[in-house]
C-alpha cells in the first residue's frame, strides 16, 4: 500500500472502460463513493457532519446506485451496517463525521470486531494541515480503534485513496472477517486524481490444509468413542452449514453450538443438541463435558463457552479447526489443529473419517434431555400466572418463518432466545456475542431488514437494553421497516440482577429500573404502534396484529422480575457446577 | 496435559511495512494482550526503504511465545516474523 506501488498495482488488472487514454479525474469524495459502488455496495448507514460534507455531496448525486440511511446515532449506524453484514455475508458500510461522529461508532466497531463481522467504517477527519492540533472535532480515530479493528487506514494522500478503499474491503472480508476503518481528511476528499475504476481486489490467498494434519485429525476421530462437535460463528461466516451436517451425519456425532454458532445447524436436526456453555442446554453441555474428543470448528473456546478450561479438556482430546491461526492454542491447547477455511477443510476431512453408528452416545443425550428439560422449564412456567419468557418466544416463533431474522439485545432475554427459539436457517440470529453490547439489537434489526429489502425482522430486547438505543425506533419508522420489537420487560437489569441473586446474596444493587416509561406512548410518539401485554391471551391478539402490520410495532411484554436463565454454570466453573433451577 | 509453562527470553525479528501507525499497532498489540516487550530497536531496511526491521526481545512461556508470533503475523503491516 505504499504510494510507490499505487497505480501499477490496481490499474493493470482491468479498467472497466478498457482503453488507455480515457482517464477519469475525480475528487476524493467521488472516488470513495464510486469505489463503494464498484464493490457492489448498495446501502450505507450514517450521519453527515462537517468533515464528511463532501462525501455526502457525492452521495446526493448517486442516489440511484447507493442508498444512504440516516440513523439517530452513529452507534445505530454501526450496528445497522454490522447487522446488514451478518444477515447477508456482504460487507456492511457505515459513515460518520470526525470527532464525536467517529467516537460514537466505537462500540459498534468493537461489536463487529469481537464477532468477526465484515464492516467498513468510513470517517471524515479535519484537513491534514489541522491534524495534530486538537482542531475542532478532531480525534485520532485510527488510534482509538487500533485494538478493535482488523486494520485502520488514515489516508493522507489522494493518490492512495482508491487502492486503500479496495484494500479495506479485501481485509474486511478475507480470512477471518472483521471491521476496517478508513479515515479520510477533508482535504483528501476535495483533492483530485485519476480514478481507475475501483475494482475489487481478489481475496487474500487462503492457507490450504496440510495432508498430515488432516490424517492426524481423522485418526483421532476414527479412534474416538464419544466425539462431540462444538461449532461456532466460523461455520456461519464461511457458509458451511451443509458441510457441518455432512460431517456430523457421517460420524453420527452430536453437535453443540456456541452462541455465535447458532443457526449453523437447524434446530430440527436429530444430531443437534443446542447451545453449549454457560447457559447451554444440559444435554449439550453434559455431552461436551463427557466427550473423549471435542471437534472445535470455527470456535475460539471462549471462557463463556468452556468455563474452567482445565476441567473442560480433562477427559477430551481436542481438534481445533479455524481460519485464524492465532486462535489455535490461544485459549486451549489442541491435540491436532487444522488451520484454514472450514469450506476447504471439511470436505477433505469428511473423506478421511469412518462412518459410524453411535446410538448409545446419542441416546445418552436424549435421556438427559428428558430428565432435565422439564425441571428447567416447569418452575418458571408454573410460578408465573402471567407471561413467561418461553410463552412469549414460542408465540412469536409460531408467527415467523424460518427465514425471519431475529435480533436481540443483551441480557436474560438474549439467552432465553438463544436457548429456546428454534433457528433453522443460517444467518437468522443477530446477537452481540463477544462484546455483549446492550443497544446492539435495534440497529442490527434495522440493518437486517434493509439488507433483505425491508422484510420482517424481529427484535427481542430487554427494558434496560432498549433504553440504550430506542432512538433508532425513529429510523425504523422513517424507512417504514416492518420490525416487531418485543420487549421482555421485567423492570430490571435482569441478567446482572440474576448474578446478584446467585452470587452476591441477593444484594440487588442498582439493578431495579423503576422507570415509568410508557412504551405505548413512546412508540406512538416515534410514529410506531405500541402495545402492552401481561397475559397469554392478550399476547396472541397483539402478535396477530403486529405480524400483519407492515410498520414497526413495539410490544411491551410484562414478565416476572425474578425469572432466571437456567441452566447457568457460574463463571470459571465447570459442567458439574451447573445450576439447573 | 499442560504445555511447559517455563518462562524464557527470546528475540524476534519483525519485518514491517513502513507505514504510519505500524509501530504503535505492534506495541499496542503487546499491551492489549499483556505480552512483554523487554527491548526494542527499529531501523529502515537498507535494501528496501518501504520496509523497517524491528528487533525485539520478549519473554514468556511457550504458549505466550507462539501467541506473540501468530498475533504479530496477523497484523496487516507485518510482512514477516522470525524467531532468532
Ligand atoms: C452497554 C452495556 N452496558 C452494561 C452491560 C452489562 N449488562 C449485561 S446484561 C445487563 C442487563 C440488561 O438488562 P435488560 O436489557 O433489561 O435485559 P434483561 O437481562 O433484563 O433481560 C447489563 C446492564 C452490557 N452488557 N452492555
Ligand atoms: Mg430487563
Amino acid at each position: 500500500m505504499s504510494s510507490a506501488s499505487d497505480s501499477s498495482g490496481v490499474g493493470a488488472g482491468g479498467n472497466a472502460s478498457g482503453s488507455a487514454g480515457d482517464t477519469m479525474i475525480l475528487n476524493g469524495a467521488a472516488i470513495t463513493i464510486e469505489t463503494l459502488i464498484a464493490h457492489g455496495v448498495t446501502d450505507v448507514f450514517g450521519i453527515p457532519g462537517g468533515s464528511v460534507l463532501n462525501l455526502y455531496d457525492e452521495l446526493f448525486s448517486r442516489t440511484s446506485q447507493i442508498t444512504h440511511r440516516i440513523t439517530s446515532h452513529e452507534q445505530g449506524a454501526a450496528h445497522a451496517a454490522d447487522g446488514y453484514a451478518r444477515a447477508t455475508g456482504k460487507v456492511g458500510v457505515a459513515m460518520a463525521t470526525s470527532g464525536p461522529g467517529a467516537t460514537n461508532l466505537v462500540t459498534g466497531i468493537a461489536t463487529a470486531y469481537l464477532d468477526s463481522s465484515p464492516v467498513v467504517f468510513i470517517t471524515g477527519n479535519v484537513p491534514t494541515n489541522l491534524m495534530g492540533k486538537d482542531s475542532f472535532q478532531e480525534v485520532d480515530i485510527t488510534g482509538i480503534t487500533m485494538p478493535i479493528t482488523k486494520h485502520g487506514f488514515l489516508v493522507k494522500d489522494i493518490n492512495a485513496l482508491e487502492e486503500t478503499i479496495c484494500e479495506a474491503f479485501r481485509i474486511a472480508r478475507s480470512g477471518r472477517p472483521g471491521p476496517v476503518l478508513i479515515d479520510i481528511p477533508k482535504d483528501v476528499q476535495i483533492a483530485e486524481t485519476e480514478f481507475l475504476g475501483g475494482h475489487p481486489l481478489p481475496d487474500l490467498p487462503r492457507r490450504q490444509p496440510d495432508q498430515s494434519e488432516l490424517q492426524a485429525a481423522a485418526e483421532l476421530i476414527n479412534s474416538s468413542q464419544q466425539p462431540f462437535i462444538y461449532a461456532g460463528g466460523g461455520v456461519v461466516l464461511s457458509d458451511s452449514s451443509d458441510l457441518l451436517c455432512q460431517l456430523a451425519e457421517k460420524l453420527d456425532a452430536p453437535i453443540g453450538l456456541s452462541i455465535m454458532g447458532l443457526t449453523a445447524m437447524s434446530s430440527t436436526h436429530p444430531l443437534y443438541l443446542g447451545m453449549t456453555g454457560m447457559h447451554g442446554l444440559p444435554e449439550a453441555t453434559q455431552l461436551n463435558a463427557e466427550a473423549d474428543l471435542i471437534i472445535g470448528i470455527g470456535v475460539r473456546f471462549s471462557d463463556r463457552a468452556t468455563g474452567n478450561i482445565n476441567s473442560y479438556r480433562e477427559k477430551a482430546k481436542i481438534i481445533h479447526i479455524d481460519i485464524d491461526d492465532a486462535e489455535i492454542d490461544k485459549n486451549v491447547q489442541a491435540d491436532v489443529s487444522l488451520h484454514g477455511d472450514i469450506r476447504d477443510i471439511l470436505p477433505l476431512l469428511i473423506e478421511l473419517v469412518e462412518e459410524r453408528d453411535r446410538r448409545q452416545w446419542l441416546d445418552h443425550a436424549t435421556d438427559i434431555r428428558e430428565a432435565m428439560r422439564d425441571s428447567i422449564l416447569a418452575p418458571s412456567e408454573a410460578q408465573a400466572s402471567g407471561l413467561t419468557p418461553y410463552t412469549v418466544i414460542n408465540a412469536v416463533r409460531q408467527r415467523t418463518d424460518d427465514s425471519t431474522v431475529i435480533a436481540t439485545d443483551v441480557g436474560q432475554h438474549q439467552m432465553w432466545v438463544a436457548q429456546h427459539y428454534a433457528f433453522n436457517q443460517p444467518r437468522t440470529f443477530l446477537t452481540s456475542g463477544g462484546l455483549g453490547a446492550m443497544g446492539f439489537g435495534m440497529g442490527a434489526a434495522i440493518g437486517a431488514s434493509i439488507a433483505k429489502t425491508q422484510t420482517r425482522t424481529v427484535l427481542f430486547t430487554g427494558d434496560g437494553s432498549f433504553h440504550m438505543n430506542l432512538n433508532e425506533l425513529a429510523t425504523a419508522v422513517r424507512y417504514q421497516l416492518p420490525i416487531v420489537v418485543v420487549i421482555l420487560n421485567n423492570g430490571v437489569l435482569g441478567m446482572v440482577r440474576q448474578w446478584q441473586t446467585l452470587f452476591y446474596q441477593s444484594r440487588h444493587s442498582e439493578t431495579t429500573l423503576d422507570r415509568s416509561t410508557d412504551y405505548v406512548k413512546l412508540a406512538e410518539a416515534f410514529g410506531a404502534r405500541g402495545f402492552s401485554v401481561g397475559d397469554a391471551h392478550g399476547l396472541n391478539e397483539v402478535l396477530d396484529q403486529a405480524f400483519s402490520s407492515s410498520e414497526p410495532v413495539l410490544i411491551d411484554c410484562r414478565i416476572d422480575p425474578d425469572s432466571q436463565v437456567f441452566p447457568i454454570i457460574p463463571p470459571g466453573g465447570s459442567f458439574i457446577d451447573m445450576i439447573i433451577a | 496435559m499442560n504445555q511447559p509453562t517455563q518462562i524464557s527470553n527470546f528475540t524476534l525479528s519483525i519485518l514491517v511495512a513502513n507505514r504510519a501507525g505500524a509501530l504503535s499497532r505492534i506495541t499496542g498489540l503487546f499491551s492489549k494482550r499483556g505480552f512483554n516487550i523487554d527491548t526494542l530497536s527499529v531501523g529502515p531496511m537498507a535494501e528496501d526503504p518501504s520496509l523497517s526491521r524491528l528487533i525485539m526481545t520478549s519473554s514468556g512461556d511457550e504458549v505466550t511465545k507462539n501467541q506473540i508470533i501468530k498475533q504479530l503475523a496477523k497484523l496487516y503491516d507485518v510482512v514477516d516474523v522470525k524467531l532468532i
